[in-house]
């Protein structure tokens, strides 16, 4: 089974994440990791977290999982919530359903270095590979 | 990722090179990059020919896809790529031809202030600059907006913001369409997008925006010199932001809208960043209303950005900024699509023109120059990196037949963030900077790293090749002695 990790790779301007995962599912883990990694290092505030239902739906599986990266922005840019878990219950072709859990980000203690603009379609791509999937992603800084 | 380009391309002059439309199948039009040979040396290295070949595929293009010598590798588009297309011929207008940061741009402000008393208090007035100009990720700004205002502001642009007290009224007259573009549609703004950019007037940004303090160091073109104000040995400022939250919330609900558009359409794409409806559809029209009305925000952002500077000034100098003379010189988009008319094989058509990482260059006389500088033309503003140079060129005819009236905007990289940061490993750029006579402030750890001066190619090179190519000419070099960065 592949390891759920990301790295994050050279691209002019921004930046890139490369993701593996042993299901469609469990990319979205590494995915939204890679995406704080490049925001910097986020600490949340330690209280309890509140729970948020997704519902996308797309024509393939990298566009659902930009748009769940482009939420998971959306959150971090408009009150600064974190996603500290995520729960997928359908991650098919075209539909995706996941409840994550949100934590407020302690931007005291955390160290915010970029500002990513957006989640862009550029090598955005998700492949079978023999221990299950990876994915790329190019965000805009 | 992607590797070298490995396709076609031929040279054609000193300053020009041809990727020829026999490239590719869907190519409607050659892809022409300006670039002398050593630059072309460094383009050739990554994917960004590929993308001017690419955009050269789009419905209704006209002329050719043409790349200026800042180009570097983006997304869909080349960064420093210009494609005007024909609404009248099913000509598109692609989201990805602007880019996230719509109508990011610069403002450059010139002063009386002599460069020795500047120097003297540089550190003062850096640390002054950074104080009192939000920057950085989530830096709010100082004036807030209610949602009902900040609608007004979208569809007023500049002006409703100087009618607040935020700027003069000559600084209105010196913005590229006086800071606000008919035809902004508030209602096609997303309420996402309107609370991505609603406590983010008046703040910087992070990444490559900057507020710089600048002396003018050289004068090639007195004529329009004099005409800018701009005095040998006196201190300028640019300003580089863009539209905030709120133009990449107008630039990512656009894109997400037009997934679908190329199939209903019936067009060919070979990257889907380069989603793109006909100008004159109902979608296309939509994107048109939302560009423009982040388009107003950002020219209020620079102008609110204007204000903070000219208040930090004031408190250094001691003297309000009128009678340090901080006049606004010009302020021009670098990321926009607007409708212009041009001469297309004799005939006069309105043409949408893409700018993504392009600065509009018009000639003396054109009818959107300022009265101010009518004789001379438009101030065409291209920072460079915060260790060298800037330059202030000026419009000339041959970009109005060459470059659909377009000059470069800036040095463009050649370091990716990750290759600038393991370059500035075991070294304090803000050290370096300053053994070279350049105070630098910046939010983040990285952002000094990430923008060192080595992460971009010479301005003064690809300056030489639109001066050469004569698009625009040169005015006047601008040396850095201290930037803040968020």
């Amino acid at each position: 089974m592949a390891a759920q990790r990301y790295e994050l790779f050279d691209h002019t301007a921004d930046v890139g994440v490369r993701v593996c995962a042993p299901t469609l599912a469990e990319l979205l883990g590494p995915a939204t990791a890679g995406l704080y990694a490049i925001i910097g290092r986020l600490v949340n505030d330690g209280r309890e977290a509140e729970s948020r239902e997704l519902e996308l739906g797309a024509d393939e599986p990298a566009l659902l999982l930009r748009d769940y990266l482009a939420e998971v922005l959306g959150l971090f840019e408009m009150g600064r919530r974190m996603v500290t878990a995520v729960d997928v219950r359908e991650f098919s072709q075209t539909r995706l359903t996941a409840t994550v859990q949100l934590q407020r980000v302690d931007v005291a203690a955390s160290s915010l270095e970029r500002e990513v603009k957006a989640v862009t379609y550029h090598e955005l791509r998700i492949w079978p590979v023999a221990d299950g999937y990876e994915a790329t992603y190019i965000v805009d800084i | 990722m992607a590797g070298k380009y490995t396709g076609p391309v031929e040279q054609i002059d000193n300053c020009r090179w041809r990727i020829p439309r026999s490239y590719k199948p869907a190519m409607r039009v050659d892809g022409i990059i300006y670039a002398d040979s050593e630059l072309m040396e460094s383009i050739l290295l990554d994917q960004s020919p590929e993308q001017v070949a690419n955009v050269a595929t789009l419905p209704g293009v006209v002329g050719a896809s043409l790349a200026m010598p800042d180009i570097h590798w983006g997304y869909g588009f080349c960064i420093g790529g210009v494609a005007a297309t024909d609404p009248d011929e099913g000509g598109v207008i692609s989201p990805g031809g602007v880019g996230y940061d719509i109508n990011c741009g610069v403002r450059l402000v010139r002063t009386d202030i002599p460069a020795q008393e500047a120097r003297a208090r540089i550190k003062e007035l850096v640390d002054t600059l950074f104080r009192e100009v939000p920057c950085g990720v989530g830096g709010t700004g100082k004036v807030k907006f209610s949602q009902k205002e900040l609608r007004e502001l979208v569809t007023g642009g500049a002006p409703y913001v100087v009618a607040r007290g935020f700027g003069w009224e000559e600084d209105i007259a010196h913005t590229e369409a006086h800071g606000a573009l008919d035809g902004a549609q508030p209602d096609c703004v997303s309420n996402h997008a309107y609370e991505r950019g609603l406590d983010q007037v008046g703040t910087l940004g992070s990444g490559n925006h900057f507020i710089e303090v600048q002396v003018v160091e050289e004068v090639v073109d007195a004529q329009a010199a004099a005409a800018f104000g701009l005095v040998p040995g006196h201190i300028a400022v640019t300003i580089h932001s863009g539209s905030r939250g709120l133009g990449y919330q107008v630039c990512d609900d656009a894109i997400k809208e037009l997934r679908d558009a190329p199939r209903k359409y019936g067009i060919e794409l070979p990257d889907r960043q380069l989603v793109c409806a006909p100008v004159a559809s109902p979608e296309g029209q939509r994107y048109l209303g939302a560009m423009r009305a982040a388009a107003n925000y950002a020219w209020c952002n620079r102008q609110l950005l204007l204000h903070l500077t000219r208040k930090a000034f004031a408190q250094v100098f001691g003297s309000p900024a009128e009678r340090l003379g901080m006049r606004q010189v010009y302020d021009v988009a670098h990321n926009i699509a607007k409708l212009e008319p041009y001469e297309v094989r004799g005939q006069r058509r309105t043409l949408c023109v893409h700018r993504k990482g392009a600065t509009r260059a018009f000639p003396a006389g054109h009818p959107e120059v300022p009265p101010a500088y009518q004789e001379v033309g438009q101030p065409v503003l291209v920072p460079g990196d915060m260790g060298r140079a800037s330059w202030v060129l000026v419009g000339q005819p041959r970009a109005m037949d060459e470059t659909f009236g377009s000059c470069c905007h800036g040095a463009g990289r050649v370091l990716s963030r990750g290759a600038a940061i393991r370059a500035a490993k075991g070294r304090s750029i803000q050290q370096e900077l300053l053994r070279a006579g350049v105070v630098a402030r910046a939010r983040g750890r990285s952002g000094l790293d990430e923008e060192q001066p080595e992460a971009y190619k010479d301005v003064s090179r690809v300056v030489d090749v639109v001066h050469k190519l004569g698009i625009s000419t040169k005015v006047a070099r601008l040396r850095p002695i201290g930037v803040i960065k968020g």
